[in-house]
């Protein structure tokens, strides 16, 4: 019956040697690339002299500011996105009819279909001065829209394409909490807002970090929607190591971009996932509530 | 109302939550509406509506560029997604019943693959396709659907891999137990228990992997070669030299076959037993 013994992670081998070729060796490269320097006007990277240098190039204010301006509309657009989608989420498993749940969800799930590029260009439209929109509000008396290739308006970008990634574990999230576990919280005499702060909310914690990461990670590698609607002045760090490959041909400098990007995004992501964790940590030592087979 | 309860801002606040999901399902809805909408302007640029008219959608038909661009992104969609869903879904199988040290590097690879940024894997994948396909002379990457394929495959397999695994983590192992104990040689036990078991989770990351692989516009413009422009580089480069309204024409029809594929795996997984819960646990991947 087992005359060929395998090893447990034999089936995970294709996958492993899929991501090592097209991922770790390419990765990889970039690392080593980004020890290099550009030689000349038309080389692209070398790497016989290694150091530092491009690491610091890229904490020089030119290239740093552009990494802030990135993280503040990443931390920005996350927040954003949660205020926004918090509350639709519970209401969306806690308080709509239940016959409605799935429809819902396909209903938050079909702008997450589709094309990111197309959503965008359709708030382009939106947001033209002299677009519809735009005309509208003037005639009940608003002034006209001018917010088009603003940070504003890559704001609103950003929260619009991520927000289906922050409803949908926050939906799963308030969910899993269950209807029981409310109503034995308000049996135990707890009124409405003790229960969502001691129960409802403690228990969709996890879910809460998730829908955070979700979001927040790729928010700081994209710039397509930042190029769209923010023009000009949506410059992200996406941009920046694209250019560096594109138009500067200075790999190792884009290369050092690329490395900084992943730490900041690491970095970042854990420090937010830990601020989440300690808020909460005061909560959780006033309730300590296990929960047995839930999740399952 | 029955809110006989304790409070007297219960029945505002039940109220204010369902006005503050119709706004937020209108902001969601809004810009699909207008591209909708837009589709059907006749005049030359898409933003400045100017008459109502299905002119836009017979380019399709005049316009070989904009039907091969969209060819090349559902080729390179069914492709990419086939192939991270057998890579993902072994791997997945493997870290939810097979675990062991190995567990933890290979967890560790996978979030490095979904925390890397696209641009990072664009500009990496870039000069890594042209050694391998120019220095070692492997012509196989100089071709702009495998180019592609590549691309798109990595963050799938990542998500592919945790879905299938977050979904036999919660299935106790008892049934591959009682078919191994039947004497049922592995892989028929595989293929008759551990798939099926598996199967919404597989399809949830099928359908992922396409969308993210339609989707993918970063990677893409790097990697692509020309003669194989998938749709949203087509699209990225329109835009710069002011779009028209054939663009929303094809968005439509792509949001139309997305609707569809979308309800049937809702039909699928439905009657696989899994309520519409289950439906956006497995594929928010939980």
């Amino acid at each position: 019956m087992r005359n060929l013994r395998l090893p447990g992670f034999a089936l995970a081998i294709p996958a492993w040697v899929w991501l090592a070729v097209f991922f770790i060796a390419p990765v990889g490269v970039v690392f080593w690339y980004s020890f290099g320097y550009k030689p000349g006007l038309f080389g692209t990277h070398a790497n016989d002299k290694l150091s530092l240098d491009r690491y610091l190039e890229v904490l020089t204010p030119t290239f740093f500011d552009t990494f802030v301006a990135t993280m503040w509309i990443a931390l920005a657009g996350t927040a954003l996105c949660l205020v926004i989608g918090g509350p639709v989420a519970y209401w969306m498993a806690v308080k709509s009819p239940p016959a409605w749940r799935g429809l819902l969800l396909a209903l938050v799930l079909v702008p997450f279909w589709t094309n990111f590029l197309v959503r965008t260009i359709g708030w382009q439209v939106i947001l033209a001065p002299e677009g519809w929109a735009s005309q509208a509000a003037q005639a009940i008396g608003l002034p006209a829209f001018d917010i088009l290739y603003t940070r504003a308006a890559v704001l609103l970008g950003v929260v619009y394409n991520y927000l289906p990634l922050m409803i949908l574990p926050l939906y799963v999230a308030f969910d899993r909490v269950g209807e029981p576990l409310r109503e034995a919280s308000r049996d135990l005499g707890a009124n409405r807002l003790r229960t969502f702060w001691r129960v409802t909310l403690p228990l969709a914690r996890p879910g809460i970090i998730v829908g955070v990461l979700l979001v927040y990670i790729p928010l700081m590698g994209d710039y397509i929607t930042a190029t769209v609607l923010g023009g000009a002045k949506g410059n992200m760090v996406g941009q920046m190591v694209a250019a560096q490959f594109q138009t500067a041909q200075n790999w190792a400098l884009g290369s050092a971009m690329a490395v900084t990007l992943i730490l900041v995004i690491v970095l970042s992501a854990g420090v937010v996932g830990a601020l989440l964790w300690l808020v909460s940590w005061p909560m959780r030592r006033a309730n300590r509530l296990v929960l047995g087979e839930v999740g399952s | 109302m029955s809110a006989t309860s304790n409070r007297i801002r219960r029945p505002l606040l039940d109220r204010l939550l369902p006005v503050w999901a119709v706004l937020v399902f209108a902001f969601l809805f809004a810009p699909i509406i207008v591209i909708v909408v837009y589709s059907f302007n006749t005049g030359r640029l898409l933003s400045s509506f100017t008459s109502f008219g299905i002119e836009s959608f017979l380019a399709l038909f005049e316009k070989p560029v904009l039907l091969d661009a969209v060819m090349v992104s559902l080729r390179t969609g069914a492709i990419a997604a086939v192939l991270a869903t057998v890579l993902g879904t072994l791997a997945g199988i493997a870290l939810a019943r097979r675990t062991g040290k190995w567990t933890a590097w290979f967890v560790g690879l996978l979030v490095l693959v979904s925390v890397t940024p696209e641009i990072v894997d664009a500009i990496s994948l870039l000069p890594w396709l042209v050694f391998l396909g120019q220095d070692l002379g492997l012509s196989l990457f100089n071709d702009g659907t495998v180019r592609l394929v590549v691309g798109h495959s990595l963050f799938s397999v990542a998500v592919v891999s945790y879905i299938v695994r977050a979904r036999l983590v919660g299935l106790p192992a008892n049934l591959e137990e009682a078919s191994a104990d039947l004497y049922a040689p592995p892989l028929r036990t595989f293929r008759k228990i551990t798939l099926p078991l598996a199967m919404p989770a597989v399809l949830a990351g099928l359908l992922l992997s396409f969308t993210f692989s339609l989707d993918n516009t970063i990677v893409s413009s790097f990697v692509q070669v020309s003669g194989a422009t998938p749709w949203p580089v087509y699209v990225l480069s329109a835009l710069r030299g002011g779009l028209r309204p054939e663009i929303a024409a094809v968005s439509t029809i792509m949001l139309l076959l997305t609707l569809a594929a979308l309800a049937v795996v809702a039909l699928v997984l439905r009657r696989a037993g899994d309520s519409s819960t289950e439906i956006a646990r497995t594929i928010a991947g939980g």
